[in-house]
């Protein structure tokens, strides 16, 4: 696994950070040399055996290294894997996520993995069992001592949201005071395994991808004694190569399917609300912890893939609450949370699934109106957040129309591609979802429909019609955004709705690569930008005239992108003399090299954050290191005198300042890199 | 020349004229002479003649026109001027620049096309110029061009660059202020227009449809009359903001539904200019304006929609813009939008590339850190 430089600073910062300095030596050496023995690291990092082996059974602990064993000759490799140490950084918004979305207990649960790496589940209960007394006696004792927690955390995790379990927590405990803590934890358990946020270690997950897969492929090589001759057999071994992999791969999900089955069949019988804390100690999974019981050697570890689609789902939605609306970010929310449920990670992973598998990719995941409707929540004021037009401006049919298949798009020229694509689709016209036309007869297309309408129609749909047909004015706005939030793909159940993460993600690129832009160089270098993005390579001269901007304007402005490497420069000379004169400047931008130039800039920008922690450290050492005594802790303010007392202040705000910071630089890589 | 020429050629002048009442740029080819009527037919021999006595009179002016030749009408008080000329190399200036029309002819062309000495050139020129038959102009193109054109005439609008420049410089106050005022435009009419007054009302009945509460927002007559009742309503707000504006702070824009048909195409945002006279003295056309929007596009302030087989333009991020209508570029726009580069001091790092641990730069002891973090 190749990364920039940048990235393996940040990687071995992170882990320096969390978890001390053996380790990420160890890392560092790993990244910087590729995969080796434990008898090279000794010699490269200069330490003694023992501490090597201590350090990476620490890392392998952590998961993150991959090690292979050579079966003839036993020898052991060991490989970094770069993407869960920068997966380190996410630490914070996935535990932030999880105890929004399955409340404190699960927080803890989830909590606990992290810090252990993985762990067994009847490690866990005992864990959570544990933190629960904790936690009441602490509760039980004194108020005011909940601030503990706080600190506590923010010293030790990158986690940038200062972390606040105080109240909250508190509530809960004197309420559940008899509740069974051990069934509790079974019960967080299940549920986040059937989520797929946790998910069941399996031996594969510590060998890297490649090596799963060679030998895999020599497994099966094994039946072509004579090597592979032709294209027939080429694409047989490459079938059989796959449907191994994915089975290895399923092995890990074997769990949460068997979960989910339960799940499903209970709640069929009674219909599940929003999945908050609340809902689920209302939740009695007796069948699911019997599945667990039997499973209580099973070791788990945080499924990041999981994670990411979730983490995606609240970037999602700020992005829709920033371009259309708050009420509607929280429709989209809910839709996002209905439909990845069927999404177990957010990038299609190309070694196992590949073209013929995705030929029908336009059937992929969708929910209906009805399962978005079922799982909003009733705190949601549908009515409100769009404009009242009267009644004869709008278009149902196309306001409706329906989507079969994902825009197509490729390269920098988003805008035409995009456009192309709408014209295939767009050729069937007749083709518009019908439930909107009952809609416009309640009137919520306008506000035409008069009260005797409505009485007259109102016949064959189910209570809260209006509630919903307000909502889905909102998935239709979505749909019909233009960065394509939502596909309306069908018209089952009031409309079936999709989203096409791709394309909406490359739109999401560019917002996130304008915003840089325009901070940097202001509206006028966006323009510049957006110009050559849509037109291609443009010359000198016709740049300031489509620009409407003077000439020396522009050249001033285009030298400050090219140096700040937004944008290139191509010269064509007219003759052989090549004299400045005679030659026609071509400017462009390339989208490839600009997205990964900011995406190194943003590591790099990471590492700057953490080093200068580092620096802020030092510089107080003094105050740190009183701060750090066992009882000093949690009493800072009385035990601290005052001069010391500011600076720690200060510093806790310079540590914020900057670990929150880490967070929204992760936020970038994450939209251009990962998700 | 006998007597029969000279009336032929004073018919067939007649009948150019006439033939190019309505558009005096039109060019005349041999067969259009022809088929003028005046001539025997096939009497090709009498029309080289007449054509010939025509040009010698500067009545008729050749041109190439798509490989062939073709004569342009000259009026006689035109062709009058060239009696005035005393010598040729002036005669061949003046027609050089004569024939460029509004265009005007480039002084290095004119050289180049009669090889002249540059003495002899600059002579018959500063003639031409006292007798003002011609004046000297600059382009926006190339301003130290030195262009000729003739006296009377306006240079084109591409030597004046249309309406975006005055006295041959970009105006770009003039832009802005357009800007502004299409951005304010299309947000009037391409979102909806929310106050106070709404949300205040929903607490009553929180489940049922506001239709009701909106209809009493709205006046009888905006839903009698069932034109444009938003716009309607969005203008008499914004009368009303002029007076006490605290009265609409509150208010926000949100988005219209899907399949909304009335966000302003090109053509009423360039109908609404003209009407509002905005710009007064610049004749704006459809393609300008074209202009003016491409460039909101390109700067991520509005953003096309499709209707149909017409484009119509709304405003992004509505949610997030300032209610009120301020400039383009003032602070107040809207909510600007930020992400992890735009706060942490890196982003705009003059010397990133150079910082490095152990380098001459670096994090520890970065003054933008410093400043950024005090």
């Amino acid at each position: 696994m190749l990364v920039t430089k940048n990235v393996a600073e940040l990687c071995v910062l992170l882990i320096r950070e969390l978890y001390g300095q053996l380790p990420s030596r160890i890392f560092a050496d790993l990244l910087g040399r590729g995969r080796s023995t434990v008898v090279q690291i000794a010699q490269h990092t200069s330490l003694n055996f023992r501490q090597v082996r201590h350090g990476i059974a620490v890392l392998i602990q952590l998961n993150l290294i991959y090690h292979n064993t050579d079966p003839e000759s036993g020898i052991v490799n060991y490989e970094a894997n770069s993407y869960a140490a920068y997966n380190l950084t996410r630490t914070g918004k996935i535990l932030d996520m999880v105890r929004n979305k399955y409340g404190n207990h699960g927080y803890t649960l989830v909590h606990e993995v992290l810090v252990q790496g993985h762990a067994k589940i009847s490690d866990l209960v005992k864990a959570f069992q544990v933190r629960r007394n904790e936690q009441h006696e602490g509760a039980n004792g004194a108020n005011g001592a909940s601030q503990n927690g706080t600190s506590h955390n923010g010293h030790n995790h990158v986690n940038g949201n200062g972390v606040t379990n105080g109240t909250d927590d508190l509530d809960m405990v004197y309420k559940d005071e008899d509740f069974d803590i051990e069934a509790q934890a079974f019960d967080n358990l299940a549920q986040l395994i059937a989520a797929g946020i946790l998910e069941p270690v399996t031996p594969m997950a510590y060998q890297s991808p490649q090596d799963i897969r060679s030998t895999v492929e020599q497994e099966f090589m094994a039946d072509y004694p004579t090597g592979l001759r032709g294209s027939k057999q080429t694409s047989e071994f490459e079938r059989n190569v796959r449907d191994k992999l994915r089975e290895i791969q399923g092995e890990s999900t074997r769990l949460k399917r068997k979960l989910e089955l339960e799940f499903t069949y209970e709640l069929g019988a009674k219909r599940r609300k929003l999945t908050n804390g609340a809902a689920a100690n209302e939740f009695s999974g007796a069948k699911a912890r019997s599945v667990l019981l039997e499973e209580f050697d099973t070791v788990l570890r945080v499924n990041y893939d999981k994670c990411m689609v979730e983490l995606r789902n609240l970037r999602l939605k700020r992005y829709a609450e920033d371009l259309i609306g708050n009420i509607t970010a929280q429709v989209y929310e809910t839709l996002l949370a209905v439909l990845s449920k069927k999404i177990p990670r957010c990038q299609v992973d190309r070694s196992i699934e590949v073209e013929e598998d995705n030929d029908d990719a336009h059937t992929g995941p969708r929910v209906t109106t009805q399962e978005v409707f079922e799982q909003l929540s009733s705190a949601i004021d549908v009515s409100a957040g769009i404009g009242f037009p009267s009644e004869d401006t709008i278009d149902i049919r196309r306001a409706e129309k329906i989507r079969r298949y994902p825009p197509q798009l490729k390269g920098s020229t988003l805008h035409q591609e995009l456009e192309e694509g709408e014209e295939i689709v767009g050729s069937d016209d007749e083709d518009y979802d019908h439930s909107g036309e009952a809609a416009a007869n309640y009137g919520y297309h306008g506000q035409n429909g008069s009260d005797d309408v409505k009485m007259q129609t109102d016949d064959g749909l189910p209570v809260g019609a209006a509630r919903l047909h307000q909502m889905r004015q909102h998935l239709l706005i979505l749909a019909e955004s233009k960065e394509g939030f939502v596909r309306h793909c069908g018209g089952r159940d009031f409309g079936e709705w999709t989203v096409d993460f791709e394309p909406l993600m490359q739109h999401l690129k560019f917002v996130e690569l304008d915003t840089i832009i325009e901070n940097r160089f202001g509206r006028h270098g966006l323009r510049l930008t957006r110009i050559l993005r849509e037109k291609g390579k443009i010359d000198d001269k016709t740049l300031p005239s489509l620009a409407l901007m003077k000439k020396p304007d522009v050249h001033v402005k285009m030298a400050e992108m090219e140096m700040g490497g937004f944008l290139d420069v191509q010269e064509v000379p007219r003759d052989n003399n090549r004299t400045a004169a005679r030659t026609i400047f071509f400017w462009f931008f390339d989208l490839d090299r600009t997205l990964q130039r900011t995406v190194d800039n943003t590591c790099k920008s990471m590492v700057r954050c953490l080093q200068r922690l580092d620096v802020e450290r030092l510089k107080r050492k003094d105050v740190l290191a009183t701060a750090e005594r066992k009882d000093v802790r949690g009493n800072e303010e009385t035990m601290l005198r005052g001069y010391a007392y500011t600076e720690y202040v200060q510093f806790i705000d310079v540590e914020k300042k900057l670990l929150g910071q880490v967070m929204r630089l992760d936020d970038i890589v994450a939209v251009f890199r990962d998700y | 020349m006998d007597d029969q020429t000279s009336i032929l050629k004073s018919q067939l002048y007649d009948a150019c004229q006439d033939a190019c009442s309505n558009n005096p740029d039109k060019l005349f080819s041999q067969e259009d002479l022809m088929g003028l009527g005046v001539l025997p037919p096939k009497d090709v021999k009498k029309l080289l003649q007449i054509i010939q006595l025509l040009t010698k009179e500067r009545l008729l002016a050749p041109v190439h026109f798509h490989n062939s030749l073709a004569w342009r009408l000259r009026s006689e008080a035109d062709a009058a001027k060239y009696k005035q000329l005393t010598t040729e190399d002036q005669m061949l200036v003046y027609e050089i620049i004569d024939l460029a029309g509004a265009e005007g002819a480039w002084q290095q062309d004119i050289k180049k096309r009669l090889n002249l000495q540059d003495i002899a050139l600059r002579k018959a020129l500063k003639e031409l110029e006292s007798k003002r038959f011609i004046h000297q102009f600059t382009t926006v193109e190339n301003a130290t061009k030195k262009m000729w054109i003739k006296t009377g005439l306006q240079p084109s609008a591409r030597a004046t660059g249309g309406p975006w420049f005055t006295d041959q410089y970009l105006d770009e106050a003039f832009i802005d202020v357009l800007q502004s005022v299409v951005m304010r435009l299309i947000k009037e009419k391409g979102s909806y227009r929310s106050t106070g007054e709404r949300s205040a009302a929903r607490s009553v009945s929180p489940v049922l449809p506001k239709k009701g509460v909106i209809r009493g927002g709205m006046s009888e007559a905006a839903i009698k009359s069932k034109k444009r009742s938003v716009d309607a309503m969005s203008r008499d707000d914004a009368a009303a903001a002029a007076g006490p504006v605290s009265k609409f702070r509150g208010a926000v824009r949100i988005p219209l539904p899907a399949g909304y048909t009335d966000y302003p195409t090109t053509e009423d945002i360039t109908a609404s200019l003209v009407e509002s006279q905005v710009a007064k003295g610049q004749p704006l056309k459809t393609e300008h304006v074209q202009e003016l929007i491409d460039i909101l596009v390109w700067e991520n302030r509005i953003e096309e929609v499709r209707m149909g087989d017409q484009v119509g333009y709304r405003a992004v991020r509505i949610s997030k813009q300032n209610p009120e209508y301020v400039k383009v570029d003032s602070e107040d726009f809207w909510e600007p939008r930020t992400n992890g580069l735009t706060t942490v001091p890196c982003g705009k790092c003059p010397v990133f590339e150079l910082c490095e641990e152990g380098g001459p730069v670096w994090a520890g002891g970065c003054e933008y850190f410093d400043k950024w973090l005090a």
